[in-house]
């Protein structure tokens, strides 16, 4: 049994088996049955099914659709830049909402309710009109460009199509969720907190990193996992603004499946991709759990 | 009250046929089955029917659109080839547009129409390019041109090498689609294979495809368009579909792209390309296109007036309005349509519309482009 009972003190793990093999907990079981039941059939069958498929050459085990995914410079290219993008905009998405939410936690007003608000905004806009607004603002002789232009500046390059491109629109499409997650860490440091610390003489560097961060380290690490995952498997927004190679994995796979017919490759791609995501997954709800024990 | 609602019943009707005249009623109504895009069948609807009606007082047609559904027309053609065994009315007459072969068994079970010029007496005007078998009746098409901005690009280019020596002459004012986005990149990185391998479509056949001789002959070609990737716009960046390339042509990005004609004409009448924005086909070889068969079931309900629209479909004034309307291209010869017509497209008649085949040779291409071409590893990216 999962610890969840331990989370807020109330329910100890003694009242919960209190209940013991009753009809309380046949029912509870029948509740749960149909969607662990769907979990089963929909999910980890195809996924087992498709990992030994992976692993199957004409009939026998074999390696081969690895090495040869490990040792093509190309696929190992589209890897290495879904990592990298991966990585460069979820720390980029992080370090932004971390400042939006610090400016939130420490002011008040019109304004704050604002920016609040306009960072909650992506939240409700699809990816294919960001991508699409995107190409219309920041394209070439866009608005964007004819705006520096205006002001003199001719030497604009446009993002589009280059991995730039895909970059702003990832980390535009993740702040919500960090700014949500860290504000929330945020409102839990006291006011008094902070200014026990500024009477000691703390300037506001040694403030942000002794005491706001180590509250909101565990939410930082959390959004960081569901942004990176997010964006290693994105589709729509490296297709529309990214370039034509490297591809991202989920344009890789796609293109390799919808366009090659090349199911088997297409599927060594996902294996590599979901073990990768299983790996930040692992590590995401290893914090999730340590955040739960440490509360107790 | 019985009577009193029969009166008004009749009286209804009677109103009805007074307003709509007795002449409609009594033409007989052809099923034509569409799975095309909007615009096919917006075209069907609007500016064909009334034609027709016109043309053939004695009939009318009523568009059933397939688009997504189940198999499209091939369900429709599924059931026709039912009815055919059961010597049932299989309720279609024409199919706008559709592969007989894609049903197994229906060419050897007899249920296509053969057409020839005894039943459709237009079929003499059809450009001989476009014949492929007596069931399959070409009467639009569509081929991959150049688009450029004539403000901007004096000469045109009017053979592949121009072309090639006019973008590096220009750096990062051509460019092109991903080959597996869309056909207008797909047949200019096509035309580049054939300018490598002879300038030969023949020489790329559905059953000859081999992997190593395919590799020697694709190679040629990607060395063609590696020379001119660091010359295309962002130095190697490629619009991901039609659309996204003319937008770069529409935003002024770039000067000159391939493009499908219809989708380009239209643009054009559409105002979303600038007027400057002209089109011009290869001379040399032109880049690839092809045409839209229709086919009519043999069991047709009404095999007579389905055989009477295949001849208004390869009417001058039909195919007239196929290049001015949606921009195709005409299934009958352009010689067999208004001269001035002709003047004004001119210059992206083709001398011939070559083709590649499907299958294993498109796969081959599209997947060497991007480890060949696109791939900027060697530049350290």
């Amino acid at each position: 049994m999962i610890r969840f009972a331990t989370k807020s003190g109330g329910n100890t793990p003694g009242h919960l088996q209190r209940t013991g093999p009753g009809r309380e907990a046949l029912a509870g079981l029948a509740l749960v049955a149909l969607p662990v039941a769907m979990l089963l059939m929909l999910t980890l069958w195809p996924t087992v099914s498709m990992v030994i498929a992976t692993f199957t050459v004409d009939g026998h085990m074999s390696t081969s659709r690895y090495a040869y995914f490990f040792t093509d410079a190309y696929s190992l290219a589209n890897l290495r830049f879904t990592m990298v993008q991966g990585l460069v905009s979820a720390l980029s998405a992080l370090a932004i909402s971390f400042g939006i939410a610090l400016y939130l936690r420490f002011s008040a007003g019109r304004i704050a309710t604002m920016i609040h608000a306009l960072s909650l905004f992506p939240l409700f806009v699809p990816s294919i009109i960001i991508s699409y607004a995107l190409v219309r603002f920041l394209g070439p002789n866009g608005l964007f460009q004819l705006l520096l232009e205006q002001v003199g500046f001719t030497h604009y390059r446009t993002p589009y199509l280059t991995p730039v491109g895909p970059f702003l629109a990832f980390v535009w499409e993740a702040l919500p969720l960090p700014v949500l997650v860290i504000s929330a860490g945020l409102t839990q440091v006291s006011d008094h907190a902070v200014e026990a610390a500024r009477d000691l003489g703390a300037g506001p560097i040694r403030i942000l990193w002794e005491v706001l961060l180590p509250q909101v380290r565990r939410s930082l690490l959390i959004a960081f996992a569901l942004i990176f995952l997010g964006i290693i498997g994105a589709y729509t927004v490296p297709y529309m603004l990214g370039p034509a190679a490297p591809e991202m994995m989920g344009v890789f796979m796609q293109r390799t499946l919808g366009n090659l017919h090349d199911a088997d490759a297409a599927q060594v791609q996902a294996v590599v991709l979901m073990v990768i995501s299983s790996v930040v997954g692992g590590f995401y709800i290893a914090t999730m759990l340590k955040s739960q024990g440490g509360e107790r | 009250m019985l009577s009193r609602r029969h009166f008004l019943a009749s009286s209804a009707a009677l109103t009805l046929a007074a307003a709509t005249g007795v002449k409609a009623q009594d033409r007989k109504v052809l099923q034509v089955f569409i799975d095309g895009d909007t615009n096919i069948s917006g075209w069907w609807n609007d500016i064909l029917k009334p034609a027709f009606e016109a043309a053939v007082p004695t009939h009318t047609f009523n568009v059933t659109i397939t688009r997504g559904v189940a198999d499209g027309n091939g369900t429709i053609a599924e059931r026709a080839l039912a009815a055919l065994q059961a010597k049932a009315d299989p309720q279609v007459d024409y199919f706008e547009e559709f592969e007989p072969a894609s049903v197994a068994g229906s060419i050897e079970a007899g249920l296509w129409e053969e057409m020839t010029e005894a039943n459709v007496p237009n079929l003499k005007l059809v450009n001989p390019a476009a014949v492929e078998a007596p069931i399959r009746l070409p009467y639009r098409g569509s081929q991959v041109l150049i688009a450029y901005d004539s403000a901007k690009v004096a000469n045109p280019p009017k053979t592949f090498a121009d072309l090639v020596a006019w973008a590096k002459a220009n750096p990062g004012r051509f460019t092109y689609g991903r080959p597996d986005k869309g056909g207008s990149g797909s047949n200019f990185v096509i035309r580049a294979i054939h300018e490598a391998n002879g300038k030969d479509p023949s020489a790329f056949t559905k059953d000859n495809f081999e992997p190593a001789k395919a590799e020697e002959m694709l190679q040629k070609g990607w060395a063609i368009l590696k020379d001119l990737h660091p010359f295309t716009f962002g130095e190697g960046t490629y619009p991901a579909g039609n659309t996204p390339a003319l937008q770069l042509l529409a935003q002024g990005a770039v000067d000159m792209i391939p493009a499908w004609s219809d989708q380009a004409l239209q643009a054009l009448k559409q105002g979303v390309l600038p007027e400057t924005v002209k089109l011009v086909q290869l001379q040399d070889l032109a880049l690839c296109g092809g045409f839209a068969y229709s086919a009519i079931p043999s069991n047709a309900t009404d095999l007579e007036g389905a055989l009477a629209l295949a001849n208004f479909m390869l009417s001058p004034e039909t195919q007239t309005s196929c290049v001015k309307d949606i921009g195709g291209f005409p299934g009958i010869s352009w010689d067999n349509l208004p001269a001035e017509l002709k003047a004004e497209y001119i210059d992206v008649i083709p001398v011939s519309i070559p083709t590649f085949p499907s299958g294993d040779w498109q796969k081959a291409k599209n997947d060497g482009w991007y480890k060949n071409v696109a791939t900027n590893l060697t530049q350290g990216g």
